[in-house]
């Protein structure tokens, strides 16, 4: 499935309909790419892999997230603040 | 006397009442079954946060949360991250 990743990556127009997230309010779409993103990036290098694939979720949240929301996130996660579960 | 048969007592005397108690009793109890099931079966809810921390992450690609759906083909959707 990763394989064809890279493609997928460089085709990329806007995040895809997410069927965890259907409904209008997609805050929590926003959300869990970035958490996910950031869990890809932990998993992948605790196994010595190639972190690529991870690029879809940054890819996804930057489409979905207010600026102003990544911009914050980023700083607690830099200063060791962020709330979420990576 | 208690609540019941002082209840049972003056249903005897107006028993117009008791389709009353039907419809009331009816629909707090479809309110409660559907609580109930929003609790139990909603994918966004999570009772337990250590062995089941988000359970919206085990749908599959292709669950249909909504109840109706217009514009949406369900079945052709399919699994489109990375994994890790």
């Amino acid at each position: 499935m990763s394989g064809n990743f890279e493609e997928k990556i460089k085709d990329y127009a806007t995040a895809p309909f997410d069927a965890r997230f259907p409904n209008t309010n997609q805050t929590r779409n926003c959300f869990q790419n970035y958490l996910d993103f950031h869990r890809c990036n932990k998993a992948l290098s605790a196994k010595d892999q190639d972190t690529a694939p991870c690029e879809w979720y940054q890819k996804v949240y930057k489409s979905i997230c207010p600026l102003a929301w990544v911009s914050k996130w980023d700083e607690q996660h830099d200063n060791g603040n962020f709330a979420g579960r990576i | 006397m208690s609540m019941l048969a002082l209840v049972r007592k003056q249903l005897k005397s107006h028993p117009a009442l008791i389709p009353l108690f039907i419809f009331i009793g009816g629909g707090a109890a479809m309110s409660m079954l559907y609580l109930g099931r929003l609790a139990l079966k909603n994918p966004d809810v999570s009772w337990d946060r250590k062995n089941n921390p988000e359970p919206w992450n085990k749908m599959t690609p292709d669950h249909q949360y909504k109840l109706f759906t217009v514009n949406m083909d369900y079945s052709k959707l399919e699994k489109n991250r990375p994994d890790f």
